[in-house]
């Protein structure tokens, strides 16, 4: 049934638009804007690693298309084969970073396990229901010396860079991993050993020839969950290193300081030529703009610089000794580049930035729903939202914002711990760009707390046809 | 070797008693470690589940609280700080009985090793 007009879109692998372009993806930022379609559905982490609940993780199929009769319910569940995992962040096989190369499809999703270090391969080609394709065990990854897969980028190429957080005991240092999308085969290290201690996210730019990559702690330290005495002891990073992408070495590190402590999600703008990007410093809650200030002889990257440009305020709660902070726990890039969305996990509040002079950004509008102030039914009539505004998505034409409310499930139990009670939400906003506003869609809440098993934690959110946090130009 | 002897029961040193007491209250199950076997693989082998995550001894997914009887790591617990240690808790993926042992299981055991800080 397809009331829409548009293709219901279990067949196609990739749209089907006029391009002179072989490969997945679109040609250019703007492309993507006026050629995809609204989303129709949504790939979502969920997960019940860390609770009593016997199963699996699990890749959830939210659909989103407003004119099914199961909008905003989760229609297909892939499971994991093994328990323990935490699913968190994952990726695609294949991006716009590749839209020159033919016969690569955005087509499998990879999608490894944060405390495992399993990583799971997930053929999207019927897209309402993906199926497991393939997995490589945690020994495999240990084997060259790291654990704790993060964030998975594709790269031009044909090759799969996924950031690691540790070695095989949890300890530092990480690194980055290569697997070959022909087989999703390790292919081994990105980079030599020994450029980086700690590691979390990162973001290339491949014609500036620049990555930026960012800093969590080792494993041992974030898994148990969060304690100041580790931020005392200095086990929490604050630094942003700036690679030369081609050589796959550390040019310069930007220590953030005192005001940059965990630099979480990092950024850059979508338009190929930008210098320009953005971190969420998660614990001091202030979002830094980095960019080029020089370049070097050569063709590295250059010198970049970070500054501070979104400081937010800890607030007073009457239930709490301290201060509480906002926690920015992730942000996002419209793909226009105009807007900067960023999650305030403990608040409670999900903001929008205009950001067309990124030194200056202005804010514009934000939403309150859960967290420590905002409202605990922020749809009357709807169940309790627990946990605040965590990962964020964006439609690529930036007029519909999703997030869900788990950070990851030991911090989650720490400061929600009715999360793992009740389960996450999925939300949305409309969003006006012309306008610079967004407001709740009150239509629109997904139930993670009823799932067969049990409630489960979401996290991530990504979908088929390219979203504002996979997709680079070459 | 009992009779469900197989891969990994090299046969030196005897079976220990587990008691695993599930911290929500829902009960007690009891199943039997073999020679160099850690708690996690002993209740995995009967069937029951306590949580687990990295199997490594790095994420305190699976932390207990020993109640009675030892054990000993088989590595270095790095999960667990010296004053959980020192309150008794124990990590069941690298936890090898070396005695009967009663231990307190589930999820929210792993929770009283961290609050929120600010509260
Ligand atoms: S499962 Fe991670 S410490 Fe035991």
């Amino acid at each position: 049934m397809n009331s829409t007009g548009h293709d219901s879109g279990t067949e196609h692998a990739h749209h089907d638009h006029d391009h002179d372009h072989e490969g997945p993806g679109y040609t250019t930022p703007q492309a993507a804007i006026e050629e995809s379609e609204p989303e129709e559905l949504a790939y979502v982490m969920g997960l019940y690693v860390g609770t009593d609940i016997d199963a699996p993780d699990f890749l959830a199929v939210v659909d989103l298309d407003p004119d099914s009769a199961t909008y905003a319910e989760v229609v297909d569940r892939v499971e994991m084969p093994n328990r323990g995992d935490e699913l968190h962040h994952f990726g695609w096989n294949a991006c716009s970073s590749s839209c020159h190369v033919g016969g690569l499809e955005r087509r499998h999703l990879v999608i490894p396990g944060q405390r495992s270090s399993r990583i799971h391969v997930v053929d999207t080609k019927d897209r309402r229901d993906p199926e497991l394709e393939q997995i490589i065990e945690p020994e495999e990854v240990f084997e060259e010396d790291l654990s704790a897969p993060h964030t998975v980028h594709c790269i031009p190429g044909g090759q799969i860079v996924l950031s690691m957080l540790g070695d095989p005991d949890g300890e530092l240092p990480g690194g980055f991993l290569e697997l070959d999308e022909s087989d999703f085969s390790i292919d081994g290290r990105w980079d030599p050993p020994g450029e980086i201690e700690m590691n979390y996210d990162f973001w290339y730019q491949p014609r500036r020839n620049v990555m930026v990559s960012t800093e969590w702690a080792a494993p041992e330290t974030y898994y148990p969950g969060f304690d100041l005495d580790d931020v005392e002891a200095g086990k929490y990073g604050r630094q942003l290193h700036i690679w030369n992408w081609e050589e796959k070495t550390v040019e310069q590190t930007i220590d953030l300081g005192e005001e940059g402590m965990i630099p979480l999600e990092v950024r850059f703008l979508h338009s190929p030529v930008s210098t320009h990007g953005f971190v969420g410093a998660a614990l001091s809650s202030n979002v830094f703009n980095f960019h080029q200030v020089e370049t070097t002889p050569g063709d590295g990257p250059g010198r970049y610089a970070a500054e501070k440009v979104i400081d937010i305020e800890a607030r007073e709660h009457e239930d709490w000794d301290m201060p509480v902070p906002g926690l920015v726990t992730d942000l996002l890039v419209s793909m226009d580049d105009r807007y900067l969305f960023f999650s305030n996990w403990l608040h409670g509040d999900v903001r929008m930035y205009d950001v067309s002079d990124p030194m200056n950004p202005r804010f514009v509008d934000r939403i309150w729903a859960g967290g420590h102030f905002g409202p605990d039914h922020p749809i009357e009539g709807e169940r309790k939202v627990v946990g605040g505004p965590q990962m964020l998505q964006l439609s690529l034409d930036g007029e519909r914002l999703y997030w869900t409310t788990s950070l990851f499930s030991s911090w989650d139990e720490q400061f929600y711990p009715e999360e793992g009670e009740l389960g996450s939400v999925m939300l949305k906003a409309d969003v006006d760009p012309r306008r610079g506003s967004m407001t709740l869609d009150e239509e629109f809440l997904v139930d993670f707390g009823e799932m067969p098993a049990g409630p489960a934690r979401a996290h991530e959110i990504r979908w088929p046809d390219g979203d504002c946090t996979s997709d680079v130009w070459q | 070797m009992g009779p469900d002897g197989g891969p990994g029961d090299d046969g030196d040193g005897p079976p220990h008693r587990l008691e695993l007491e599930r911290a929500d209250g829902s009960g007690t199950t009891t199943v039997t470690a073999r020679a160099a076997e850690t708690v996690l693989e002993a209740a995995e082998r009967a069937d029951t589940h306590i949580p687990f995550g990295c199997r490594t001894g790095a994420c305190a997914t699976c932390t207990a609280e020993l109640l009675s009887g030892t054990v000993e790591h088989r590595r270095e617990p790095r999960a667990l700080k010296p004053r959980h240690r020192e309150a008794g808790y124990v990590l069941t993926c690298i936890a090898v009985p070396t005695a009967d042992c009663r231990l307190r299981v589930g999820s929210d055991v792993a929770g009283e090793l961290t609050e929120n800080p600010w509260r």
